[in-house]
C-alpha cells in the first residue's frame, strides 16, 4: 500500500532547494523545484497522455514543455511572466504523465510547488483574493461554511435564481447551472461515529467524509459504511472533521493545505491511531497518501504524517482484499436493478495518483449480472480536476469533450466512478449531450448489490 | 504582440488567420520550449512556432513564412535523438502536433493515409480492430509522429523482421518552399509515373520539404507471437548469440539487447518488466509466424541461447505479460533519466559479427572520461545504442561525451558499419559524415537537395557538413558543440 520504491541513485543538486516547502521564495531559483526537474530527460514519453497537449499540440502545455519552461526559469533563462503562470494553471495536474514516465519525474509535486511559489510571489487581484479567501479558508475547512454555501445553492435550484443568475456568468453559469441538485436533507446526514460490523467483526476502519462529499454526495458516504460493514467492519466516523487540504495543495495554498494536514493527523489519530483510513475519494485519498511528503520539514509531524500516508487506502482496495472479497462475494444478487452495460472510468488521483487501476473493475466484475464493457481512454482526464472546471470552465469542457465521445462509442448505461469532481463533471457532460447515461460511485453500485438481509 | 526581424505585424495576423489563435506562438516560453528535441547536448531558439492543422494550412503558413524570409525547421513530436527538430538560430518551426487525423484505413487493399502529426501506436490502434497493424515501432512510438518517422526512416525493434520506414510508405504529400502542395505515388504507386521520390524523400530529416500526409502499408497481425527472455552472465556471450543465430537462419522478428545499467534503471522504473537484476546482459526476443513455425524458430533460439551461455530463460505468447517486457525496454531511454539529468543516445550500425568489439570500444572510451554507459540495442540489426549518461549544466562533461561518441562512430565506420542506424545525422553527427563520405559524396547530397530546395529553405544547417571536411579532420573535435547556443 506505500508508494512504489523510489530508488533514484542522483544525487540532487547541490544548489538546489531540497525539501518540499519553504518561505516566500526570494529568487527565480526557488520559485520552482529545480531538483525535481532535473529528473526529466526530454524524452517526450509523456506527451500524448497530456490532456492539454492534446487540445493544444504545443510543447508549453505538455509535461515536458512545463518542465523546461520550470527548469528555464530556475536557471534565470526565462521570466516568469504571465505566459510561465498560464501554462502552470492550464495544468489539470492529473498526473497521466507520472504513470508513462520512465525516469519517474515527480510531475504533481513540482507543479504544487511552483503554483504555491506563484502564489507567493505574486499575489492575485483583490477580488480573486476575496474569492480564494472565502472559497479556501471559509467554506472547505468549515462545515459551516459548506452547509452555508450549500444552502444557497439549494436556495438558488429551488427558486430558480440559479436560471436568473447563469447567464450573467457566461460559461462559469452554465456549468454551475448543472451542479448537482442539493439532496435531500436525509441524505446530507452526517455518518455515526460508529457503523458496527454486521456478523462476526473482523477489524475496524476509519473514513474520511470530506467536505462537499456529506453535502452533495452524502448518499456515497452511506454506501461505503454499510458495505464496508456488511464485510464485518466497523466504520469509525471522524465527527467534526472536514477538510483533508487536497484541494489547497493542488491549488497553491501549501501553508493552508499543511495546517489541514496536520489537524487531520490529530483528529483521526484520536479517534484511531493504527486503523486503516478508507478514503472515497480519490482525488483526498492521493493527497493524504502523501502527507509525509507534505510534512517532511516539520521535526514535530514528519513521522506522523508518514505513518498516516501508509495507513491510508482506497475504498476499492479495502473492499478486494482478500478477507473482505471473502465476506462480501456471498452477499451480492444480481438483484440491482442495474441496466444495460457498466463502464469504469479511472480517477486521474486514482489512476495515476495512487496506481489502483484493477480493484475497481474486479470488484464490477463480481457482481452477478453486471456486464462491465471497457471505455477507450478510460484512464484519460474527465477535466474536472478539482476546482479546475469552475476557475477554466471552457478548457473543462474541452477536455470532457473526447470523453463524452468515448462513452457514446461504448455504450455504456452506467458510467462507474470514485470522485465527487468526476462525479459531477460526469453528470454535467452526460445532461449536456442529453445522453441516456447514469452515473454512479462504486459504493453506490456494491450497495445496490448487496443481498437485502444483509 | 512584439513582431521580430522578418515577421512583420500584418504577416504574423495572416498566420494567426490561417492556423488559429493557439497555432502562432512567438513568446519566451513557447521559443524556450522548442529549443531542442530529444538531443540536448545543444540547443537553439526558433523566433515563431507555427502549428497547421491541415496540408492547406501548412502550404499558407509556408507562403507567409517564405516572405518573411524565415527559413522552416519541419517537427513532429520532438522525441527526436539527433538535433534534426530544432532550428540552427532563429527561424521557424512548423510542427505538425495538430495533424493528427487517421484519413483512411483500408481493410480490403490493406494500407492507411494518415496526416503527418498522427502518434505512430495510435495508427496500428486504429487498424487494431481489422488485425492490422503498421510495422515500424520506434521505441518512442507511444510519442512520436509517422511525419517524424517519415523523416527520420525510423525502425525500431522489429525493423529487424520488417525493414524500416521506407519500406512501408506508399505515398506522401509534400508541401514545397512555394507552397505548392504535391502528391507522390499513393495507395497503388505502381505502375510508376516516371522517378520514385518516395525513396528520397524518406529520411530526408525534413530538408526537402513538409511532408503532411502520408500513405503506409498494413500488415496482417502474425497468428502466433511469442516474446523469449534469455538471461547472460557475459554482454560478450550475449551478442555473440545474436551472431550465432542469424548464422543459422533462423527468423525472429526482433532481437534485442540489454545491459545491467539498463536493466537496472528500467526495473527501478514505472515501466518495471521483471528483467531479472542478477544479468549481466538479457536478450530480448520476439517471435512470430504460423504457430508450428513459430513453436520451432523458439525452440532452436532458446537452444543457441543455452550454448553460449545463457542460464536462464522465460517465453511468454501472454499478450499482457509480453507488453510488460516490452514496455520495459521502450522505456529504457526515459528510464536512463534516474541516473543523470541528461543521456546521449548515441545510434550506431556494425556487422552484427563485430558487436562486441564495438561494445568493447564504447566501454573502453566511456571508462578513459569517466562516463557512465549504459548498453541498449537492436542486435538482430547490428545496431548500437550506447547511453551516455551526462549533466548538461557540466561544460567540461559535454566535451567529454561528444569526444566519446566520435570515437564510438569511427569505430563503427572502420568496422564496416554506419554513422546511424534510425535516428538520423540532424546536428549530432553532421561533422563525422565525414568519416564516412568523401567530399563527392557529400557535393552530391548537396546536389540533390537543391533540386528540392534552391533556396536552403527547408532544415538547414542539418545533416551535411557545414565546414568542409579537409577542415573538420585537422582538428581533432569539435570543441564548439559543447556550448550552448542560445
Amino acid at each position: 500500500m506505500s508508494q512504489a520504491p523510489n530508488t533514484d541513485t542522483k544525487t540532487p543538486c547541490a544548489d538546489a532547494p531540497v525539501g518540499h516547502h519553504r518561505g516566500h521564495p526570494t529568487s527565480k531559483e526557488s520559485l520552482v523545484d529545480h531538483a525535481r526537474s532535473l529528473d526529466c530527460i526530454h524524452c517526450g514519453l509523456c506527451l500524448t497522455t497530456c490532456p492539454t497537449y492534446q487540445l493544444t499540440g504545443s510543447e508549453t502545455s505538455s509535461p515536458r514543455g512545463r518542465i523546461h519552461l520550470m527548469r528555464a526559469v530556475a536557471e534565470d533563462r526565462l521570466e516568469p511572466d504571465a505566459g510561465f503562470r498560464e501554462e502552470m494553471d492550464f495544468c489539470l495536474v492529473c498526473r497521466h504523465c507520472e504513470s508513462v514516465c520512465p525516469a519517474g519525474v515527480e510531475f504533481g509535486a513540482m507543479m504544487e510547488f511552483t503554483r504555491s511559489s506563484l502564489m507567493e510571489r505574486q499575489k492575485p487581484g483583490p477580488f480573486a483574493r476575496i474569492a480564494r479567501w472565502v472559497g479556501f479558508r471559509r467554506i472547505l475547512p468549515s462545515r459551516f461554511g459548506l452547509k452555508a454555501a450549500v444552502l444557497g445553492l439549494n436556495l438558488g435550484q429551488r427558486l430558480g435564481a440559479i436560471r436568473l443568475v447563469a447567464p450573467l456568468m457566461g460559461l462559469r453559469g452554465s456549468v454551475m447551472r448543472h451542479l448537482p441538485k442539493v439532496p435531500p436533507r436525509a441524505e446530507r446526514k452526517p455518518l455515526p461515529a460508529l457503523t458496527p460490523a454486521k456478523g462476526e467483526k473482523r477489524d475496524r476502519v476509519l473514513v474520511l467524509e470530506g467536505c462537499v462529499m456529506p453535502e452533495l454526495f452524502g448518499r456515497v458516504n452511506h454506501a461505503v459504511a454499510d458495505t464496508l460493514s456488511a464485510t464485518g467492519l466497523d466504520v469509525l466516523a471522524v465527527p467534526k472533521h472536514v477538510c483533508c487540504g487536497a484541494l489547497h495543495a493542488h491549488n497553491g495554498e501549501m501553508q493552508a493545505a499543511e495546517g489541514l494536514a496536520r489537524k487531520t493527523i490529530d483528529m483521526f489519530d484520536a479517534v484511531d491511531a493504527s486503523a486503516r483510513v478508507v478514503i472515497d475519494s480519490a482525488g483526498c485519498g492521493a493527497h493524504m497518501r502523501e502527507y509525509g511528503r507534505l510534512l517532511a520539514n516539520d521535526p514535530k509531524y514528519k513521522e506522523r504524517a508518514a505513518a498516516f500516508g501508509d495507513r491510508v487506502v482506497d475504498y476499492s482496495e479495502e473492499l478486494n482484499r482478500p478477507e473482505a472479497r471473502e465476506r462480501l462475494d456471498p452477499l451480492l444478487t444480481g438483484d440491482h436493478g442495474i441496466q444495460g452495460t457498466v463502464t469504469w472510468d479511472d480517477p486521474c488521483h486514482l489512476c495515476h495518483g495512487q496506481g489502483i487501476t484493477d480493484q475497481p473493475r474486479e470488484l464490477l466484475d463480481a457482481v452477478p449480472g453486471l456486464e462491465r464493457k471497457e471505455m477507450t481512454a478510460a484512464n484519460s482526464c474527465c477535466g474536472s480536476a478539482g476546482i479546475y472546471s469552475v476557475l477554466r470552465p471552457k478548457d473543462s469542457l474541452d477536455v470532457l469533450a473526447p470523453k463524452l465521445e468515448h462513452l457514446k462509442d461504448c455504450g455504456a448505461k452506467t458510467l462507474v466512478t470514485a470522485n465527487p469532481g468526476c462525479h459531477q463533471q460526469w453528470q454535467v457532460g452526460v445532461s449536456r449531450e442529453k445522453l441516456d447515461t447514469d452515473v454512479l460511485h462504486l459504493a453506490e453500485v456494491i450497495q445496490r448489490s448487496l443481498r437485502a438481509d444483509s | 504582440m512584439a513582431t521580430m526581424a522578418g515577421l512583420s505585424r500584418s504577416q504574423l495576423k495572416e498566420l494567426t488567420r490561417i492556423v488559429g489563435d493557439r497555432g502562432v506562438r512567438t513568446d519566451a516560453g513557447a521559443k524556450s520550449a522548442y529549443e531542442s528535441d530529444g538531443f540536448m547536448l545543444e540547443r537553439a531558439a526558433p523566433s515563431v512556432v507555427v502549428l497547421p492543422r491541415s496540408t492547406q494550412e501548412a502550404a499558407q503558413a509556408v507562403r507567409v513564412l517564405r516572405d518573411a524570409g524565415l527559413v522552416i525547421v519541419p517537427r513532429g513530436a520532438g522525441t527526436g535523438l539527433s538535433g534534426g527538430a530544432r532550428p540552427i538560430a532563429g527561424g521557424a518551426v512548423l510542427g505538425t502536433a495538430r495533424m493528427r487525423e487517421v484519413l483512411e484505413v483500408n481493410e480490403v487493399d490493406r494500407y492507411a493515409r494518415v496526416q503527418a502529426g498522427v502518434v505512430n501506436v495510435h495508427l496500428s490502434n486504429a487498424c487494431d480492430s481489422a488485425g492490422l497493424f503498421y510495422a515500424p515501432d520506434p521505441s518512442s512510438q507511444t510519442a512520436c509522429t509517422i511525419g517524424g518517422n517519415v523523416g527520420n526512416n525510423s525502425g525500431g525493434p522489429h525493423g529487424f523482421r520488417y525493414g524500416s520506414t521506407t519500406r512501408h510508405v506508399l505515398g506522401l504529400t509534400l508541401v514545397d518552399a512555394d507552397g505548392e502542395i504535391t502528391e507522390l505515388g499513393g495507395a497503388f504507386p505502381d505502375p510508376c509515373h516516371g522517378y520514385d521520390l518516395i525513396g528520397p524523400l524518406v529520411g530526408s530529416e525534413g530538408m526537402l520539404g513538409l511532408v503532411t500526409e502520408v500513405t503506409v502499408k498494413l500488415l496482417p497481425q502474425p497468428e502466433t507471437v511469442e516474446t523469449l527472455l534469455c538471461l547472460f552472465e557475459d554482454l560478450d556471450a550475449c551478442c555473440d548469440a545474436v551472431s550465432e543465430m542469424i548464422a543459422r537462419r533462423l527468423e525472429p522478428s526482433a532481437i534485442e539487447i540489454l545491459d545491467r545499467l539498463t536493466i537496472e534503471a528500467v526495473e527501478a522504473s514505472v515501466l518495471r518488466a521483471g528483467y531479472p537484476a542478477n544479468a549481466e546482459a538479457v536478450m530480448l526476443i520476439e517471435v512470430d509466424g504460423g504457430a508450428h513455425e513459430v513453436a520451432a524458430t523458439s525452440e532452436d533460439i532458446l537452444q543457441v541461447a543455452k550454448e553460449f551461455g545463457a542460464f536462464d530463460s522465460r517465453r511468454t505468447s501472454d499478450p499482457k505479460e509480453r507488453k510488460k517486457l516490452w514496455a520495459g525496454r521502450k522505456g529504457a531511454f526515459g528510464a536512463m533519466g534516474r541516473i543523470a539529468p541528461d543521456l546521449y543516445v548515441a545510434d550506431v550500425v556494425v556487422p552484427r559479427t563485430r558487436l562486441r568489439e564495438i561494445v568493447q570500444v564504447a566501454a573502453e572510451a566511456c571508462t578513459a572520461r569517466g562516463l557512465r554507459l549504459a548498453n541498449v540495442f537492436h542486435a538482430g540489426d547490428g545496431n548500437l545504442h550506447p547511453n551516455i549518461s551526462y549533466d548538461r549544466r557540466d561544460k567540461e562533461e559535454v566535451s567529454r561525451v561528444v569526444e566519446a561518441g566520435a570515437i564510438i562512430m569511427q569505430a563503427c565506420v572502420d568496422a564496416g558499419g554506419s554513422l546511424t542506424g534510425e535516428h538520423g545525422v540532424g546536428l549530432e553527427k553532421q561533422d563525422e559524415m565525414c568519416m564516412l563520405f568523401s567530399n563527392d559524396d557529400l557535393g552530391a547530397m548537396k546536389s540533390l537537395k537543391a533540386v528540392f530546395d534552391p533556396a536552403e529553405f527547408w532544415n538547414p544547417g542539418k545533416m551535411i557538413p557545414v565546414r568542409g571536411c579537409r577542415e573538420i579532420h585537422t582538428k581533432p573535435l569539435p570543441i564548439d558543440q559543447g556550448e550552448v547556443v542560445s
